[in-house]
């Protein structure tokens, strides 16, 4: 095969997605929670009180179906409210998985049944889901997953552990990657996805410390745990090219290069307005990433807008900007004379935030060398 | 760009620019022959008014020239053509140095607006090997023209020709890693030169979407924005990208006999062309500067609009 090259077609968003923005602001204005550190990480903060204001407005699920409590609008209407979130640095995380990936996973394989019965609740801000993923011997060798779940009358049994599963101690369900068939030769085959209970019998969740002192991602071990026929997403043993096709999402959206983005804002604060010759240079550094970076997520946008599978740009996208967003507070600290500020400052406490969760940029959602890996495939070169 | 023009030109690169043409321009040879084809196909008119092109094409045009190295001053004759009628091959130049000044009929200085024919020159290159010649004296012509946005113009040419060598030098770099064998198999499947290439096209692409971005953004008013955010970043992505191509390329890229230098080296010399990228980062730092830290995200996503 020989390289085609990598498509990233300019795109505009269209007028009806622009005049969310100011609705956005505003809503973010009313709606944020006192004495709260705006932080563009959308893992960071987590107030269901929010999401739940944030579902009243129709903010969550935007692209799904009405019968579903979706909103039936574009996914550049979903990108302007997602973008706006992040860079307010609005508390989003108890929703985000739910409506990134989870929702949109349901509405593509799932029955009429699940969808009925999950969607609404997601779209109302009120069920939060995790993704059950790696394990303690499966990190990004995904398909080694040894979480088992055997067939018994009416269901399945499942056996084993899923680690680095973010808020599973405060969501409600997890859509968990299991395998139901030893596979043979084949890795890939025998994996399907389930539906679990995280508060259900037979599921133990226990916490991880991360380095920023932080409990956010657990352990979740599975004890004979029964999953009802009803839970199974998809067809059993298409587990492989389900989870696959989630990454599209997953990879390319603005999460993917605003996590720094306000210590960003502090910096400028900071700086002034009328900051010297190196101090601009480096905002204007940053600057150009930013609008480059949004430019290509756009482009991922509209070709997801175009029911368009992009998984390789989409990957390049999460590539650039992790690596782009761990620069940041990088970048920043060695900056005379504003530098990240003084100790308990704004800008001091959004840089030791941003610093401590950055090693996480480039291992959640898929580490950088697997990235490459997909982007070398992509190539031609494997 | 309008395919059938892009098409045109691509045949029309291809067929000329070969190694021996560029190196022969590099040695001070104009390329007649392709300078005739090109303009006799009415090429040279692109982005003027009488051509029926847009301003979008001129620059599309130079995106197809980088990434074929096209030894002609392409950028500056386009706009000069487009700025002001003259006979001849025009250039222009600015701090008084002109690409090809020596075999130019006609330069145009960017800071005056003033055309000058009939001049002398003291003839320099880039570290490229482009001819970059000093403008002495010369009979100016009564008009002056009007060059109130010719710096981002200039700055944006460089921008799409970067762009286009960038596209050829990722290519090149695929090319030469798949067919290279070593230690019984070829590069491409060493992981490590794979990673390597992910970055490489990672660069690549931005440097696409962030010059597409800014041609699109022509005549609109964040246009001066755009052209320093794809400058600055379009410049970064081509010193990234050559070192990894010539890494990718081992001894092989540093002979003259290879033909990677001819991008690498126009990389290295236009994005030091009509301003660094700190000389835009600062220009776009200071307009953030000066709006606000809480107007520093509407400044980035009304860029688009």
């Amino acid at each position: 095969m020989t390289f085609q090259g990598l498509h990233f077609d300019p795109v505009r968003l269209p007028e009806a997605a622009e005049r969310l923005r100011a609705e956005v602001r505003a809503f973010v204005a009313e709606h944020m929670p006192a004495d709260y550190l705006p932080n563009s990480d959308f893992n960071e903060g987590h107030s269901p009180e929010f999401t739940r204001a944030l579902g009243r407005r129709g903010w969550i699920g935007m692209t799904w179906p009405a019968q579903y409590g979706g909103g039936e609008r574009t996914f550049f209407e979903r990108y302007v409210v997602t973008e706006e979130l992040l860079a307010a640095g609005a508390p989003v995380s108890a929703h985000w998985i739910a409506d990134r990936q989870s929702g949109p996973l349901l509405l593509r394989y799932g029955t009429e049944a699940q969808c009925a019965r999950y969607l609404p609740g997601i779209a109302r801000g009120e069920t939060y889901f995790s993704i059950g993923m790696s394990e303690p011997d499966s990190g990004s060798d995904l398909a080694s997953v040894s979480t088992r779940a055997e067939a018994v009358q009416g269901g399945w049994v499942v056996n084993g552990t899923k680690v680095w599963t973010t808020d599973a101690h405060r969501n409600h369900h997890m859509v968990t990657l299991v395998r139901t068939d030893p596979g043979g030769d084949n890795r890939h085959a025998g994996l399907s996805q389930l539906v679990v209970d995280l508060h259900g019998e037979g599921v133990t969740v226990r916490p991880i410390r991360n380095i920023a002192g932080g409990e956010d991602f657990n352990e979740v071990v599975f004890e004979d745990c029964f999953v009802a026929d009803e839970d199974v997403i998809g067809e059993p043993g298409n587990g492989w090219e389900q989870v696959t096709s989630e990454l599209s999402y997953e990879r390319s959206g603005p999460e993917r290069f605003l996590s720094a983005f306000r210590v960003f804002v502090e910096f400028v604060r900071a700086a002034g307005p009328e900051p010297d010759e190196s101090t601009a240079a480096l905002i204007g550094r940053i600057a150009s990433h930013i609008m480059t970076l949004r430019k290509m997520s756009m482009s991922v946008a509209g070709m997801l807008q175009d029911g368009k599978s992009p998984a390789v740009e989409a990957a390049l996208v999460k590539q650039l900007g992790n690596d782009f967003e761990k620069l940041v507070p990088e970048l920043l600290r060695l900056a005379p004379p504003v530098s990240v500020g003084v100790a308990g400052s704004a800008l001091r406490r959004s840089f030791e935030q941003t610093l401590l969760h950055s090693p996480s940029f480039t291992v959640r959602g898929g580490t950088r060398e697997i990235l490459r890996g997909v982007i070398a495939r992509g190539l031609g070169l494997r | 760009m309008d395919a059938l023009l892009a098409d045109t030109a691509e045949r029309i690169f291809r067929d000329h620019c070969d190694k021996a043409l560029l190196d022969a321009a590099e040695a001070g040879g104009f390329p007649e022959a392709l300078w005739d084809v090109f303009s006799e196909t009415g090429l040279h008119e692109v982005g003027s008014a009488v051509s029926g092109t847009r301003l979008a094409d001129l620059f599309g045009l130079l995106q197809v020239a980088g990434r074929h190295a096209a030894p002609l001053p392409l950028a500056e004759t386009l706009l000069a053509n487009r700025l002001c009628a003259v006979e001849g091959l025009a250039t222009i130049a600015t701090g008084g140095v002109a690409p090809w000044g020596r075999r130019a009929d006609a330069v145009l200085h960017a800071e005056t607006g003033r055309v000058v024919t009939d001049f002398d020159h003291a003839p320099g290159t880039n570290l490229a090997g482009e001819p970059r010649d000093r403008i002495v004296g010369g009979t100016e012509t009564p008009a002056a023209v009007n060059v109130v946005d010719l710096p981002e113009l200039l700055a944006l040419s460089r921008v799409a020709l970067m762009s286009g060598a960038l596209s050829r030098a990722l290519e090149l770099a695929i090319g030469y890693a798949m067919e290279r064998h070593q230690f019984g198999r070829p590069l491409s499947k060493f992981q490590a030169i794979q990673h390597n290439l992910a970055v490489l096209a990672g660069e690549t692409a931005a440097a696409q979407r962030a010059a597409d971005g800014a041609i699109d953004a022509l005549e609109t008013p964040r246009f001066p924005d755009q052209v320093a955010a794809a400058k600055s970043r379009v410049g970064e992505a081509a010193g990234v990208a050559a070192e990894i191509a010539h890494q990718v390329h081992g001894a092989m890229g540093f002979t003259h006999e290879h033909t990677l230098h001819h991008f690498t080296r126009r990389l290295w010399a236009w994005r030091d062309e009509h301003g660094a990228e700190s000389v835009w980062q600062a220009r776009l730092g200071r307009r953030i500067a000066a709006g606000g830290a809480d107007a520093a995200w509407e400044f980035l996503a009304s860029a688009e609009r």
